[in-house]
């Protein structure tokens, strides 16, 4: 169109008329609900997925077989299919998919599409792989039974299966859309770009827009077979934690998911406030190999660095909501052991362990990440508190920040004498924190070798198979009281989670598998 | 040779003047690919820890697969051979960290910060120009003071900081500035030509849309513009103030013409060409250093994406942005020497 003068003088009109529309677009629309949360996200391939940001806006999206309600994740409800049964020797699972399970396509979801979406996870051979490492899935002899079996008892394998990253993907779809399950998938499998643009799940909502750098947007799936979602849309944005209580407040935004706990008092008045304990458990070692440090190896220091650790200034340290479990497994999951339970201080005992050590003056190099904080929290603080509490029984910690790309390779390689670290559940099972046991992966981390402690390694083997929860129960309590004992171990806290969600909705509950779950979040009643 | 040389020769300054910029540039962008690629090789750390899960880090299978895919599993003079074969094709690897090409990611992320940086060297020209004008105007009066107070300040005052009070008074207290990121929550990206939202919207005639991501750029974009409108303002105020003891502004200025024909036409154009080199150094700077902007005001740009690829050890994305920024700032001091000749007939190029 040629610009007449005529034209230019419409142009501070249409200016006009569009700030106009700007101002009206500050309010939200009905209709949509919009979270805020700092990204931790990189696909939204399920297959692919295993970070924090991907649980929570693929969770809505591709449905599990079974799942948790609410924070409870101790208990199995169902989903595509029922609760499992499991043989007496937790080697082999049966489920009973819902016959009425629709895909987003109207397609039914069928045993050939869990297979496929199961395969596919293995073979990809990404992050959540591992979640189905030695498990193979099959047709059942009934219509729509599927029958997954393990080369070792896995009692702790239906709990895996409620992982957003086993969500059940349209196998025809996928397949169609360069999506592959046989062997060798993880050259063959190129379905990662379509699952940035569309979604191929039986969730409440479909994917409607994924920016890993700004937002994810989910629509309503009109086709959905369960009870109708409770918003047209969900809007999920990658906001920096400074902004998040802002956002709430002025009701921008109606859940901030990202707030440090000390946040939470200027906010209580305008929004529901949430701040429990997180499922990460931040724990320190002291390398039992005396290769790496014949100081931190020695048990009677262990001790006596155990003794001398000020536990209640650290959860001080840790703020608001905070928590600490009794040995590794955190408080929300089956196993847990009672604080009560854990190492107490007692400088007096920490002075006599480090005595009867034979080590005059010791010095020890205590590493942490520096470039990172575990939900606001600086590992900064907590080894400077910690340096200060070794201080008062006689050791001296040099403390060597280290940022976490290279932390995380010298840690992974057993080779640091005294650190301070986290473990974040990779499914909510206690069979999970196994891996701590000498011999086994984070084990060897921390330098505690295999054959060195047989009574936790024969409890634990007896843990890994027993399928009577009261007993595994107390299986695991038994096997962390001997890990305390005996182990290099020692867990500091659980940060805590902190959130705050508009009153213009019901309370949202913290789930430590998704965050939050987003089909469940609804509008206040009136 | 000699016909050649003939022609080259032959050639108008100016056109020789660029093929030799661009020659030099293209030998330079060689040089920088060289030197990320060693740094990325010499920093401690391992890409599969950063960005495989701890178990997967642990399974060689899945590591082996992981290095496959990127490449990793090849001798490191072969890594970088492979890398410039495929950069001439246009192909800057895959990133780690999103599994997309590295190319796709900078063709959204840069026009967003390109559109912001631009949005404040608009912002930081019109204001730093006219305080620097003013200033030199009334050299040693109190608004010269002023002015020194406020420039003074501009290249003080922590970015990061900035950002957060702005937000808080702008968008928290007094509820004129809308939320953070490019649109509205949800909001319909207009139909891609530029990846720049504003301009796209113009294009498309779609004035709701560009009224809401203009809005959204202004308070970002004045963070931004800050620190240029500082340095600016000083430049401004130095060069205005050595053209105008100049002879021939006394001359105009004798001859009796108007002292807003001598300020503009006789001692600012001289003026420009100090001024046009601070901003193309500014602009190169504002593109490489918008992270903490963009951090506070959730702007999906090209320093998020350069922080997170360092923290992942995203190789190919790091070499990616460096590339892409070196590019840049070559074609930014190649306009700001074409511009000079521009502003001042006396300059020959080439």
């Amino acid at each position: 169109m040629r610009m007449t003068k005529r034209n230019y003088r419409v142009l501070p009109l249409a200016f006009a008329a569009s700030m106009a529309t700007v101002w009206g677009a500050f309010a939200q629309e009905a209709g949509t609900l919009v979270v805020d949360t700092a990204f931790q996200l990189k696909t939204a391939d399920p297959a692919r997925e295993f970070e924090p940001t991907a649980n929570l806006v693929l969770h809505p999206v591709y449905e599990t077989l079974i799942t948790f309600k609410g924070s409870d994740l101790t208990k199995l409800e169902p989903s595509l299919a029922s609760v499992p049964t499991i043989s007496s020797d937790a080697k082999t699972f049966t489920f009973e998919l819902n016959p009425a399970a629709k895909f987003s396509d109207g397609s039914p979801v069928t045993v050939d599409d869990v297979i496929f979406s199961f395969n596919r996870v293995k073979n990809v051979k990404g992050s959540p792989s591992f979640l189905l490492d030695g498990v193979t899935v099959a047709k059942g002899s009934k219509d729509g039974e599927i029958v997954l079996t393990t080369e070792q008892p896995d009692p702790g394998l239906p709990y895996k299966l409620a992982n957003p990253a086993l969500g059940i993907v349209n196998a025809k779809v996928v397949k169609a859309n360069q999506g592959s399950a046989d062997e060798g998938a993880d050259k063959t499998d190129r379905a990662d770009t379509f699952f940035a643009t569309a979604s191929a799940g039986s969730g409440p909502y479909v994917l409607d827009k994924f920016d890993m750098a700004a937002e994810v947007v989910l629509k309503k799936n009109d086709a959905y077979w369960g009870a109708k979602p409770n918003y047209d849309q969900i809007v999920v944005r990658n906001v920096d934690t400074s902004a998040q209580q802002m956002n709430v407040m002025r009701g921008d935004s109606q859940i901030a998911l990202d707030l440090r706990p000390d946040q939470l008092d200027a906010i209580k008045d305008t929004a529901y406030t949430l701040s429990v304990p997180g499922a990460d458990v931040v724990f320190m070692f002291t390398n039992s190999n005396p290769e790496i440090s014949k100081v931190a190896a020695n048990r009677d220091f262990q001790q006596a660095v155990r003794l001398a650790i000020d536990y209640d200034g650290l959860l001080e340290i840790a703020g608001e909501g905070a928590a600490r479990p009794g040995s590794i497994i955190p408080t929300m999951f089956a196993g847990a052991l009672p604080t009560a339970e854990g190492p107490k201080r007692d400088v007096e005992g920490a002075k006599a362990a480090l005595a009867k050590s034979g080590i005059k003056d010791p010095v020890i190099e205590l590493t942490y990440v520096s470039d990172i904080t575990k939900n606001g929290i600086s590992f900064a603080d907590v080894a400077a508190k910690m340096q200060a509490d070794l201080k008062e029984v006689g050791i001296t910690a040099d403390l060597k920040p280290s940022p976490v790309s290279t932390f995380l390779d010298n840690y992974r390689a057993g080779t640091l004498p005294m650190t301070i670290v986290w473990w974040g559940p990779d499914f909510p099972d206690p069979s999970d924190y196994l891996l701590f046991g000498p011999g086994e992966k984070v084990g060897l981390r921390a330098g505690w070798k295999e054959g060195t402690a047989p009574e936790v390694a024969e409890i634990a083997k007896k843990a890994a198979v027993e399928i009577d929860q009261t007993k595994r129960t107390a299986l695991y309590d038994e096997w962390q009281k001997k890990l305390n004992e005996q182990g290099p171990f020692t867990s500091l806290f659980q940060p805590a989670f902190s959130m705050a969600s508009s009153k213009t909705l019901e309370p949202v509950e913290y789930n430590a598998m998704w965050t939050i779950d987003l089909t469940a979040i609804a509008p206040a009643k009136q | 040779m000699t016909y050649l040389r003939k022609s080259w020769y032959a050639l108008p300054n100016l056109l020789r003047f660029v093929v030799r910029r661009l020659f030099v540039g293209a030998l330079l962008c060689l040089g920088i690919t060289f030197v990320s690629f060693a740094l990325t090789q010499v920093v401690p750390g391992d890409p599969v820890s950063a960005n495989l899960g701890d178990r997967a880090a642990s399974d060689p299978e899945i590591v082996a697969a992981f290095r496959a895919r990127y490449g990793l599993d090849q001798p490191i003079p072969q890594q970088y051979a492979l890398y410039l074969e495929r950069l001439v094709h246009g192909d800057l690897g895959e990133s780690q960290q999103t599994h997309r090409p590295v190319t796709t990611d900078l063709s959204q992320y840069l026009p967003a910060t390109i559109e912001l940086a631009s949005a404040a060297m608009i912002l930081a020209l019109v204001i730093g120009i006219s305080l620097g004008v003013l200033a030199a105007i009334a050299r040693d009066r109190w608004p010269d003071q002023i002015i020194r107070v406020i420039s003074l300040a501009g290249v003080s005052v922590p970015t990061f900081w900035l950002a957060l009070v702005t937000f808080y008074v702008f968008f928290f207290k007094l509820g004129i500035a809308p939320g953070v990121g490019r649109l509205n929550p949800g909001g319909k990206a207009p139909p891609s030509i530029t990846n720049m939202f504003t301009i796209d919207a113009l294009l498309a005639g779609q004035w709701a849309t560009f009224g809401i991501a203009l809005s959204h750029i202004v308070l970002p974009a004045a963070v931004l513009a800050i620190y240029t409108i500082g340095s600016i303002t000083r430049f401004t105020r130095a060069a205005m103030l050595e053209s105008l003891s100049q002879d021939y502004v006394r001359a105009a200025r004798a001859k009796g013409l108007p002292t807003r024909t001598v300020i503009l036409r006789h001692a600012l154009r001289p003026a420009l060409a100090a001024i046009v080199t601070v901003a193309g150094m500014a602009f190169g700077r504002m593109l490489s250093g918008t992270v903490l902007v963009e951090s506070v005001f959730s702007w999906p740009g090209i320093g998020q994406y350069a922080y997170k690829s360092a923290l992942a050890l995203d190789l190919r994305a790091i070499m990616g942005v460096s590339l892409v920024v070196a590019v840049i700032y070559i074609l930014v001091n190649m306009a700001v020497d074409l511009i000079y000749a521009f502003i001042d007939p006396r300059i020959r190029l080439g």
